[in-house]
């Protein structure tokens, strides 16, 4: 997506207006035959993205207005969703549910991932097997089927259990416990680390070998290397996963479906935020209710997206200056 | 590193991060669905239901029967567990592609019937399609709803108390009709005392069973149009309940949710459990134990506030072949080899023609039948509580919000509130 941008960006269109004086008219007709081309063969994806993205999205900002329960007409009803809202229980709990897998899952799953993909980053006998092993639970972990071997683990008298039991400390499975059944769900997150450990190699690939060298002959000792040098060369593949992750991680619904057996309990402690909306809109019928959820939830997103932005310009170092 | 490398880098980083940011994310979902199409002079209906593979298995064998008396009639089936598949059904019939046919029942009456998503059937048993003879009292008024038939009942079920023999022939206790709460209750305590088994798996979060207790003292649960109860009656109830969890008489909530799906009974963690009585052929297969039904708990030493219930099965309103389908639901309801094949498992044949033909064998399906003899000799059957659109909404939250009371996770007066605040909009919607 990134690539793509940047070409766009690079390749300015073929028929801009440059300093071409005057193209004689048979040129500039093949062009704009060339962009009529262009347009029907994206055509499929223009179709889709109206039909598909575009479209439910506008109509899904339209029901946030309404009172909608799927067989009535909508009914407009202002900004009296937002409000009720904000007063109801069930939805605050979904937030704080939200926030704090967000909180919590994020930075330990990109602590784990920098710290393996430093281990990772040094050559050794092996290296593309753990590389592969490590990356392969983010290639299955969004699956429903990874989601009932998860409920499976976790469950009264299975293998976590049981080894907890094991040490004296017995939970009776996290499953079932409202007070760590999130916490499976945490895990199950901080375990697909792989995705984020592969950016985080590919950035500490590119970081210089002689700024390590000479950091060495200055005296610098590996913690000191790795604050000085490693943190900000890669802090924009940092800014990126961080970034990424904390999106991926607002969104999350699979898991805590499946691990709750659909029901997003105990005593609504699994109940992220998309488990709700989902919850509103499907079982309860109530789509306008739903649908101003959903835009909520947009506008969170936004909002942590901007403050990201804000702040990198405090911690994130684009290497540039040098040039 | 390279003069171009890094500037590259940079712009491809700010531009990935930017287009992130962009993207956003779509909550909406579009939702199609396929039409069953017909030709040949043959017709095809959709049928679904909710139930697991057991039904599953009988009710193909049923069809293949029903197609064999009428060829020209294909049935194509579908079926999901309970909550998925309501879920389904209602973005189905949202989209006005329900199926031609379908398991239904009382919850979910006045609510498609309001939405005009269900087939009246009436006019289908003035041309001879459908058959109203033959049911047994007590159920044949089930499935009408404002003079309307919305509903033809498959069987008849009522809530009953499901015990672990073994567990109370230990403690002492034999229940009998008409035994009171009290009596309940204290049976429990033996229980706990006798052999450190919490009684009961949560008896307050029930709907139904709740809605017995208010029969017993001349309310209900609903009314035609919204609650029949006040915030006071649930606080006691509620109340009651979380005393009686603390006091260790009642499973612990979070056991109970450990052992799911399996039910505490059969898990070994309680002693006693309420539920519809066809239910309890489950509890046979998931636990070591002997199983047995005994009479629902009364408040003046007699009345139980019980009543049949039904699963039924309706037709679509919106079905191009309403005739077909209601051959299909009569053949489904009357023809002696299907009772035979269906047995119990939607509850006790509705018509005398498959309740004749169906003798159970094993111990389960007899005591089910000798239940509802024994509650109907017992003279305490009583009409119906209606059930309002949103019922099904209510039955929910009702156990939803008993189960976060009776974890401690929220306050009793607070739950009731929570309660009666989504009832409301429930009911409302």
């Amino acid at each position: 997506m990134g690539t793509a941008v940047t070409t766009l960006i690079k390749d300015s269109p073929p028929d801009a207006p440059e300093k071409r004086p005057g193209p004689p008219a048979a040129v500039k007709r093949r062009g704009r035959r060339e962009n009529l081309a262009g347009y029907l063969f994206m055509s499929p994806w223009i179709a889709g993205f109206l039909l598909l993205t575009a479209g439910p999205m506008a109509a899904s900002l339209y029901f946030a207005f309404t009172d909608y329960n799927l067989f009535d007409s909508p009914k407009w009803i202002g900004f009296d969703n937002f409000t009720k809202m904000l007063d109801d229980p069930r939805w605050q709990k979904s937030v704080e549910v939200t926030a704090k897998y967000v909180v919590i899952g994020t930075p330990l799953k990109l602590l784990l991932a920098l710290g393996v993909a430093l281990l990772l980053a040094q050559s050794r006998r092996g290296q593309a097997f753990y590389r592969a092993a490590f990356y392969a639970p983010s290639l299955i972990g969004a699956s429903v089927s990874v989601g009932f071997v998860w409920r499976a683990l976790f469950s009264d008298d299975a293998v976590v259990d049981r080894t907890q039991s094991f040490f004296g400390w017995d939970v009776g499975g996290w499953v079932g416990n409202p007070d760590w059944v999130l916490y499976s769900l945490v895990a199950l997150t901080v375990w697909q680390f792989g995705a984020p450990m592969v950016i985080f190699l590919a950035g500490l690939k590119q970081v210089p070998k002689e700024l390590y060298e000479a950091a060495e002959v200055d005296g610098a000792g590996p913690f000191k290397r790795f604050w000085s040098i490693t943190l900000p060369m890669i802090s924009p593949v940092l800014f990126f996963n961080v970034l990424l992750e904390t999106i991926h991680s607002f969104q999350i619904f699979g898991s805590a479906y499946v691990v709750s057996n659909a029901t997003c309990g105990p005593a609504d402690s699994t109940l992220v935020y998309t488990c709700y909306l989902y919850q509103k809109g499907f079982k309860e019928a109530q789509m306008g209710f739903a649908s101003a959820m959903a835009w909520m939830l947009l506008l969170a997103v936004a909002l942590v997206t901007a403050v990201l932005f804000w702040s990198q310009k405090r911690w994130v170092h684009y290497e540039e200056a040098a040039r | 590193m390279g003069d171009n490398g890094s500037v590259e880098r940079r712009t491809v980083l700010k531009a990935a991060g930017a287009s992130l940011a962009t993207l956003g994310l779509a909550t909406t979902t579009a939702c199609g669905g396929d039409s069953g199409g017909s030709g040949g002079g043959t017709v095809e209906i959709r049928f679904a239901w909710w139930g697991a593979e057991e039904r599953a298995k009988r009710i193909n064998q049923s069809i293949a029967l029903f197609e064999k008396k009428y060829p020209k009639i294909k049935v194509k089936t579908d079926f999901q567990d309970y909550v998925a598949f309501w879920e389904k059904f209602q973005t189905q019939a949202a989209g006005g592609n329900p199926p031609d046919v379908f398991q239904n029942a009382v919850a979910f009456l006045r609510k498609y019937d309001k939405r005009s998503v269900l087939l009246d059937l009436k006019s289908q048993v003035d041309a001879g399609n459908l058959s109203l003879e033959n049911f047994r009292a007590g159920v044949e008024k089930v499935g009408e709803v404002d003079g309307k038939l919305l509903g033809i009942p498959v069987g008849s079920n009522t809530m009953s108390l499901v015990i672990d023999e073994k567990v109370f022939e230990k403690a002492g206790i034999k229940p009998k009709a008409g035994w009171t709460w009290d009596e309940y209750f204290d049976a429990l305590e033996k229980i706990r005392n006798t052999q450190k088994v919490a009684g009961d798996t949560g008896y307050f979060g029930i709907m139904y069973l709740y809605d017995l207790y208010l029969r017993q003292n001349g309310k209900a649960f609903f009314t035609e149009d919204g609650l029949g109860f006040d915030e006071a009656d649930l606080t006691e109830w509620w109340q009651d309940g979380y005393n009686r969890v603390k006091a260790g008489i009642i499973t612990d909530p979070k056991k109970v949710e450990q052992n799911k799906p399996k039910s505490s009974l059969a898990a070994g963690d309680a002693g006693s459990e309420f539920t519809w009585d066809n239910f309890t052929v489950r509890y046979a297969t998931e636990g070591d134990s002997t199983y047995g039904l005994a009479p629902i708990p009364t408040t003046d030493g007699k009345e139980t506030g019980q009543y049949l219930s039904s699963l039924m099965l309706s037709g679509s309103a919106r079905t191009k072949h309403p005739k077909e389908v209601a051959q299909f639901i009569d053949f489904m309801v009357h023809d002696p080899e299907v009772g035979k094949i269906m047995g119990y498992d939607r509850g006790i044949l509705a018509t005398t023609e498959q309740f004749d033909a169906y003798k159970p064998a094993d111990a389960p399906n007899q005591a089910i039948a000798k239940y509802e003899e024994d509650v109907a000799a017992a003279g305490v059957l009583g009409t119906i509580t209606p059930h309002p659109a949103g019922t099904d909404t209510v039955e929910a939250a009702f156990l939803r919000i008993a189960g976060d009371m009776s974890q401690g996770k929220t306050k009793v007066s607070d739950a009731v509130k929570q309660f009666f605040s989504e009832a409301e909009t429930a009911l409302a919607a």
